[in-house]
């Protein structure tokens, strides 16, 4: 391999703007935002890292997955269950293994074995989903999907139910928020240029000559799930620590919809579009939260009804799919400015013509 | 009089052009070979006259009126019946319903009925398992049942793509001596794509000969055998 | 004895309901390759269809106040509509894009319709009464069983039936089948695409509204997420049944609704509130042992 390092060099410039450009962000939050703005950036990029983590399994496999949210979910208890004060856990989740309910760890420690708990379990599944391919393995993520929240939703003594759990120490601010985005830019960016991103691109564009050169799908599938299962996982974690309690209601349709969503507007086959796509659809919530919440004119309060943010987003959607498929960033990636030209990174193949000779 | 004329076609698959400014003519009542090797522009070409594949720039017209870039459902109504490759009837749809599909735009119900008859004297085969799943047939029965089908609706032209594709020798004459005979009784038109060229020199009629895109060589069949260039475009000695 | 049959009926209802989900969503998915997530919320709006926008607790009825005989074609005209409108408005665009594009674009309709109900009715769910004596009990073979449940049953193998007939005897029922099997073919026989597709969308909007009467009839509310379940488990009944095949829609939507009251009726107190992970869990067992569905056609090539 020793076109490495001019991999590397040709293609590490997309990690490092994107997270300059992110920490940017952070500064300027932190600098002039109000509160409420902070928890907002801190929410994106929370949801950067989701994202991204759909990313390296949609970008590089060209599977849609609708199950990727619960691994946000079983991130989020498994923080919960690690950092909630042991005298709380006693009362509320009376089901956990004694080990457990003496555990009291520190953000740092417990959302990096969040990550990996996630990571375990997505091996589990992986290798029983990855063997699908195309509609049945949408199918069996949303399969997990539907069981993961149904487990969690009534799993009471372990999980509380569909009620909230209460406790997680509140410890998010930008800059541990803009940390988790980095950290899962550069994750996803490093698996992007590995042997098996390589080749799992390979079979998402040629199917057929990628799995005659000896590639093999099911196992390079797996890879790109689990490790986009630990990105998500760390998500979860840490969006347990942003909210304080979590609740199976916040880790499913709605949420699988929304960060879906920004994949698809930024360009699902990018880093950069994912990135792109978080960043611009924060900024229309933001924007429809606060008209959602009203202009006073004259002591007069003109509101948006409530849903207009989610209507809007859905129709948003559909346009950007309509007019711009691939995206804003058209997969394309960020480089460096005026060097050579935007670079195209590989791209999904034409849908084939069934008829073409 | 001219049937079908194709002016300077161009069709682009994404970057790859696969056929590039081919123009010809078929008068009523011709036999129009197509041939080529494999990757010629053949199959491109049929599917663009069939409405299938939009093309990028160039004009068909059809009996007179211009039909390049209509819906396939429009061009079928003005009598261009295509078969394409791999024979395509539907699997799980009954020999009469497949034949029923062909017709399902006509209006005149005794033309139908008498088309179906004069289907099943044609391939007694299909009539004898008229009930039976289309999907069962063989391979020759299926081409049976696909010229049938596009005769049920009632074409001024039928565009045939590799007729002769995974059949057995025998089948395959079979399937050209009741081409030629429809031909006759109906003053069918026949365009035939075919990769070799052997067929349409011992049937006769017109023929052309594709490579990379474009028509290379054209003229009646029985001329060609003696041009050198027909080898050479199989052969690839040619400019390309 | 009774015991058993109040089993079977529970199963059967539950089942056609899935059934009838199934089938709307096999349908479309038949002649474009659409999966339709926003089913689901077409079925929430042909209920809220019979309220008049309004945010507060008590529903304002509406249409649900005409007579049977108007109320029924009425709702299934505007679930035939709401149906149609979104072929017309969105899914006309896709026709070309991949499988993957267009389930997010559907999942984007449904969210938005989901949201737009939400802003006009708020999230709360509201009472509805329609037929009240549907609630009531029939004697039959020993076991009292909810009439609604008799009704649905019926309701459903009428609708099967019909349909049937549809597809086997009519011209558009051949032509959808055939385009179900082989679009461009089917076009290539002068078969209309727009017609083919827009009758598939309005029957499929149909079974929409037919659901949604059930549902409210037996819930007797509406919530903004009433449908979702029920498109769920259709979704699913449509792959394991094989995608593109109609009567294996139908049957595994009949086999998701056993198997979700067989496990209900024999697993043990504890794990019964875990059903639908069995359920999920049977499905992806499924898919495995046969990634192209239970029943599905032996010309069906997975397109994916």
């Amino acid at each position: 391999m020793s076109q490495r390092p001019s991999v590397l060099w040709r293609t590490i410039a997309t990690p490092l703007i994107l997270t300059v450009l992110l920490l940017v962000i952070a500064a300027l939050s932190y600098q002039f935002g109000s509160r409420a703005f902070n928890r907002t950036v801190v929410e994106m990029f929370i949801n950067i890292m989701v994202v991204v983590g759909l990313y390296v399994f949609i970008g590089n496999s060209g599977l849609l997955s609708f199950g990727h949210i619960s691994f946000m979910c079983l991130g989020a208890y498994m923080t919960a269950w690690l950092t909630i004060p042991p005298m709380m856990k006693s009362i509320t989740l009376k089901g956990l293994p004694a080990w457990l309910l003496q555990t009291k760890l520190s953000m740092w420690i417990a959302t990096p074995l969040s990550g990996l708990f996630v990571a375990i379990i997505a091996l589990i599944v992986g290798r029983i989903i990855m063997r699908l391919s195309g509609i049945a393995a949408s199918i069996a993520t949303f399969g997990l999907l539907g069981v993961v929240n149904n487990v969690y939703s009534n799993w009471d003594s372990v999980t509380g139910g569909q009620g909230s759990i209460v406790g997680i120490p509140p410890t998010m601010t930008v800059w541990n928020g803009w940390l988790g985005a980095a950290v899962a830019i550069a994750i996803a960016y490093l698996y992007a240029i590995s042997r098996s991103g390589l080749a799992l691109r390979a079979t998402r564009d040629e199917a057929v000559a990628a799995n005659a050169s000896g590639i093999d799908i099911v196992r390079e599938r797996l890879i790109a799930f689990v490790v986009s299962a630990f990105i998500i996982g760390l998500a979860g974690a840490l969006y347990a620590h942003f909210l304080s309690i979590v609740n199976p209601g916040a880790f499913y349709l709605r949420t699988t919809f929304v960060t879906l969503s920004m994949l698809v507007v930024g360009g699902m086959y990018s880093l950069s579009g994912a990135v792109v796509g978080v960043v611009a659809i924060s900024v229309l919530i933001e924007l429809f939260r606060n008209l959602e919440k009203g202009v006073s004119i004259d002591g007069v309060t003109l509101g948006l009804p409530n849903g207009f943010q989610e209507v809007a987003i859905g129709v948003i959607t559909i346009v950007i799919l309509i007019y711009l498929p691939s995206g804003l960033m058209r997969n394309r990636e960020l480089t460096w400015p005026s060097w050579r030209r935007r670079q195209a990174v590989p791209r999904p193949a034409q849908p084939a013509l069934e008829e073409s000779n | 009089m001219t049937l079908l004329a194709v002016d300077d076609l161009t069709v682009r698959y994404g970057r790859l052009t696969a056929l590039r400014g081919v123009s010809l003519s078929i008068t009523q009542g011709e036999i129009l070979f197509v041939t080529g090797p494999n990757g010629a522009g053949k199959s491109t070409l049929l599917n663009a006259i069939a409405g299938v594949v939009p093309p990028v720039s160039g004009r068909i017209t059809l009996d007179g009126q211009e039909i390049t870039g209509a819906p396939p459902e429009q061009i079928a109504r003005r009598g261009f019946s295509m078969v394409p490759e791999g024979r395509n009837v539907f699997g799980a749809l009954t020999i009469e319903e497949n034949l029923k599909v062909g017709a399902g735009m006509r209006t005149d119900k005794h033309g139908v009925a008498a088309d179906l008859d004069a289907v099943y004297r044609e391939f007694p085969i299909l009539a004898e398992r008229r009930h039976a799943v289309a999907g069962m047939l063989s391979g020759g029965q299926q081409q049976m049942l696909v010229i049938g089908r596009a005769l049920m609706t009632s074409p001024r032209l039928i565009a045939i793509d590799e007729p002769s594709l995974g059949l057995a020798p025998k089948i395959i004459d079979q399937v050209y001596e009741i081409l030629m005979r429809l031909r006759a009784q109906r003053q069918l038109t026949l365009l035939i794509v075919e990769q070799s060229s052997t067929r349409a020199l011992m049937t006769g009629g017109r023929m052309i000969l594709m490579r990379g895109g474009r028509i290379v060589l054209e003229g009646p069949a029985s001329e060609m055998v003696k041009d050198e260039r027909l080898k050479q475009a199989y052969f690839g000695f040619g400019d390309h | 004895m009774t015991g058993l049959l109040q089993i079977v009926f529970d199963a059967l209802s539950l089942g056609s309901l899935y059934a009838l989900g199934a089938l709307g969503i096999a349908l479309i998915f038949g002649v474009m390759r659409l999966v339709n997530f926003a089913h689901g919320d077409f079925i929430a709006f042909c209920v809220f269809a019979m309220l008049w926008p309004s945010t507060n607790a008590a529903a304002i009825v509406f249409a649900g106040n005409l007579p049977s005989w108007l109320l029924v074609p009425l709702l299934l005209l505007v679930g035939a509509g709401l149906s149609v409108l979104s072929e017309i408005i969105v899914f006309r665009r896709f026709r070309n894009a991949n499988p993957a594009t267009m389930m997010i674009a559907s999942f984007a309709l449904g969210f938005a319709m989901r949201n737009f109900l939400l802003m006009l009715y708020s999230s709360r769910p509201k009472s509805i009464t329609l037929w009240p004596t549907l609630g009531l009990p029939v004697e039959i073979l020993g076991a009292r069983i909810p009439m609604l449940q008799v009704v649905t049953i019926v309701i459903t193998l009428v609708v099967l039936a019909a349909l049937t007939l549809f597809l086997k005897r009519t011209r558009y029922g051949l032509e959808m089948r055939a385009a179900a099997e082989n679009f461009t073919m089917a076009r290539m026989l002068g078969v209309r695409a727009n017609g083919v597709i827009l009758f598939a969308f309005a029957i499929s909007g149909m079974l929409a509204a037919a659901i949604g009467l059930i549902l409210a009839t037996n819930s007797g509310t509406a919530d903004i997420n009433m449908g979702a379940n029920v498109m769920l488990i259709a979704f699913i009944a449509t792959v394991i049944g094989g995608l593109g095949s109609v009567p294996g829609a139908v049957a595994a939507g009949f086999l998701i609704g056993a198997a979700s009251v067989i496990f209900q009726a024999t697993l043990p107190n504890e794990a019964r509130v875990f059903r639908d992970s069995f359920v999920y869990g049977a499905v992806i067992i499924v898919l495995l042992v046969r990634p192209q569905g239970l029943f599905a056609p032996k010309s069906a090539k997975q397109r994916v």
